[in-house]
This record gives structure tokens, sequence and C-alpha cells, in this order.
């Protein structure tokens, strides 16, 4: 499913990114406080923006039709590791130029080199991430169970929570509604993007799906079950979007992101770290977010405003050219040696997990 | 559900995956086999989580019951 929408956005527009789109709700707000003088992007016609906005929505309204909304207060230790989480995913994603999905799943469908070494870096940042977690089960204390008793009032009169699915239905048709209006006013690409965007909202939040669990559970438990569909949703998209740019429907250097280079590779570690102590990727804080994680709050909060700082530190430094360079497969390798690398590459991840999955060999949970 | 005795209660309540079911190996070290472990939890993950994790390690997963504000999980340790 991942994967044909993918296809399916880049079809429309632009491929799907998470990273661009928070970032300027960071920028808005230091530009609020006279931080930035320049006026960043207007969020409701900035594509990135619209995106992110339309996978909250969405996920929430799934959460709420699946009556799976409430907020939910995490003790002092998890509210921290979301605040470090944050900051580590973005300075990493500022790094690479993007999370675990503009870093890594988008420019790899779109056969660019930086892919690779983003997924090598995550896989690495996800170990050390998870050796952390389970250093803390190891030898903290568990948090106090003293929390409950404050998130949890008396019952109330009315049980709000029958009422989530119509009000998750109202936000489906709120979010057509948006679209309709963007399409009237001429601003039919970005609505699209809002309706599609909440399509990956409503998908992901459904399945769960996780690129945190891909990375990191091969180590915790072994469990290969999302790490494969990841596997298989980046093969039916590469095929898919390798069709469109080879047709010449998509530019073909499209999303070959200049960071072939110690960026992705590095920035791949940092986010790779920090998306396992935050306990949620680029999407999957964003669909937590919706569900009333108030941990992934504070942890896109951090995510938003580091990533913003970082990205104009890195600019206005000169760093961001020494990132790497961008590396478009199909000249080295011609369209079938590209898809084929990508697909192959793929295959062997996915026999390793299934692989590991019987053996347990790389597992170092507990 | 009802009328399961736990023999020990994991308070799970307000973590998020993973850290349920990284608490629940740990505490499930310390039980003997036959014992039942309640877990209370909010991360609605668990629900998928948790069955497949002691599908996945040979443990007896019980069900859950619906609580005020959480859930109660149990399981069975082999």
């Amino acid at each position: 499913m991942i994967g044909l929408l993918a296809i399916l956005i880049e079809a429309w527009s632009r491929p799907w990114g998470i990273v661009a789109g928070i970032r300027n709700w960071a920028d808005w707000l230091f530009y609020g406080v006279g931080l930035y003088a320049q006026k960043p992007d207007n969020p409701f016609l900035f594509s990135p923006s619209m995106m992110d906005l339309g996978l909250i929505l969405g996920s929430f309204a799934s959460a709420l039709l699946a009556k799976e909304f409430a907020f939910r207060r995490p003790p002092k230790l998890e509210a921290y590791k979301g605040l470090f989480g944050g900051l580590f995913m973005g300075v990493g994603s500022s790094l690479a130029l993007g999370c675990n999905v503009g870093a890594f799943y988008s420019p790899l469908v779109n056969l660019s080199a930086s892919g690779f070494l983003m997924m090598i870096g995550l896989i690495f940042g996800a170990y050390l991430g998870l050796r952390y977690i389970l250093w803390e089960v190891e030898n903290l204390p568990s948090p106090s169970p003293a929390f409950a008793a404050t998130s949890q009032k008396q019952a109330p009169s009315f049980d709000w929570k029958t009422a989530h699915p119509y009000l998750g239905a109202l936000v489906l048709v709120g979010l057509v509604f948006a679209a309709h209006f963007y399409g009237k006013s001429s601003y039919a690409e970005v609505g699209g993007l809002l309706l599609f965007g909440a399509a990956f909202g409503v998908v992901i939040q459904r399945c769960r799906f996780c690129f945190v669990r891909a990375f990191r559970d091969p180590f915790m438990t072994g469990e290969a079950e999302i790490g494969k569909a990841v596997v298989i949703s980046l093969i039916v998209a590469v095929i898919g979007i390798a069709v469109l740019k080879a047709n010449g429907f998509r530019r073909e250097t499209m999303y070959v992101i200049p960071t072939f280079g110690w960026g992705s590779l590095v920035g791949g570690v940092i986010f790779g770290i920090g998306m396992v102590v935050a306990g949620g990727c680029g999407s999957g804080t964003l669909w937590r977010v919706a569900e009333g994680n108030l941990k992934l709050w504070i942890a896109l909060f951090a995510f938003a405003t580091s990533n913003s700082l970082m990205t104009g530190w890195l600019e206005s430094s000169g760093i961001r050219q020494t990132l790497g360079t961008a590396v478009f497969l199909p000249y080295y390798f011609g369209w079938e040696g590209a898809i084929l690398l990508v697909v192959g590459v793929s295959l062997i991840w996915y026999l390793v997990l299934a692989w590991n999955e019987q053996t347990n060999k790389f597992t170092v949970g507990l | 559900m009802d009328d399961i005795k736990p023999d020990e209660v994991l308070d799970c309540r307000g973590l998020s995956c993973p850290m349920p079911i990284l608490k629940i190996k740990k505490a499930m070290v310390n039980m003997s086999a036959g014992q039942i472990l309640e877990v209370l939890g909010t991360d609605p993950g668990t629900r998928n989580d948790l069955p497949a994790w002691a599908k996945r390690t040979g443990n007896e997963y019980l069900g859950e019951k619906e609580g005020s504000g959480f859930i109660h999980f149990f399981v069975r340790k082999a």
C-alpha cells in the first residue's frame, strides 16, 4: 500500500517527504519571535507542509474512527527521551536532508545513491539507539506509576469515546471539502497533496506502519514482519517510479539529493539513534502525535526546531556543500542496472531479515 | 477475562512502543512457568505487539480487558 501511494503521489506532483513540512512550521515559529528575518513559505500553500498536515489529520481521523485516540501522558523519563530523540532526529535529518522518508525511502525509490548510505546509517543508528534502551531497562529504576493518577479523571458523565467515530468521519469529510476548495481556487495540486497526505495517514495509522520497527526489531526481538513490509514496498515503488521517470513523466534527477557522502551516512546514524529513543520516525512521529501520544508531541517540537536551526547553520556556514554529491544510479548502471541494484539490495536485506527471524543471530534484546 | 488471577502486575501506563514489550520481557524472566502476568497499558500498539511477541517466544497470550482509561493484558509464562 505504501509503495503504491508513493508512486501515486509522485505521479501527482512530487515525492513523499516529511521534514521540509515540519521545518516550515518551525521556521514560522522562529520568524514569529523575530529570530529569522526572512518570511517562510505559506504553510497552507507549501506542498511538504500540506502533506504533513494531511498526514496528521488523516491519522487523527483514523484514530478517532478506531476509538484509539486519547491523550497519553508519558512519565518524566519518557518525556526526556522524546526531547533528546527529537533533537537527534532534527540534527540527523538536517545533515541527510531528510528523515527516513525524505532521505532513505524516497531517494532510494527514485534511484538516488544517497538512499543506500542512509540505509546503512539508519541500521547502525537503530542498533546504537536500541543498546541505549536496553541499558535503560536493565539499569534505571522503572518510573513510578504515580502519573497514572493524574492522567485519569473521574468517569465523565458522558462518554466522549462513543462520539469519536463520528468526529473522525467529520474530519475526513472536512478534508475532502478543503481539497475541493483548494481545487476551486486553482491550487488543486496542493489540495491533492493534502488528500494524499491524509491517505498515507489513514493507512499508516491503521497498520501502525513504523520504520523504527523495521530497523529496530530485527535486533530487539528478531521479528521482521515490518522490515519485510518495508522491503516489499520499496520494490513496488522503485519499479513504479522508474517507469514514471524513464517515460519522462518526471524529471530524471527528481529527488536525487546531494548527500551521497558523509551527509547521508552520519545523518542516518544520528537520525537512527534519535528515532529509536523517541519511539517514532519521521512519519511515525506524526501519526502518533495524531493519536494523542504526548511524548511524541515533545519529540516533534524538538525535531522541527532543531532541524530548522541546524539547516540554517549548515547553509550559512557553507558546510551544506560538503555533505556529498547527487548520484543518480542510472547514469552509472543504466536503468535496468539501477533498478536491479535497488531490488537486489532489498532482496538481500529481506533474506537477512528472514534468516535472522529464524536464527536470531543479530538479536541483542535482553 | 474476569476470573483470571494474576501472579504479578506490571504497570506500563504512559509508556509507548517498545518499552512495554521490553519491560514485560524483563518481568517474565523472574517468574516461574505457568504463572500469569497482568500488564496495565495505554499504548494501542501493545494489542498487536504482545500477542505477536508471546507467539514468538512460546508464551501464552490470554487476552485483554478494557479498564477505565487503560487496558489490562494477560500473559502466561510457558
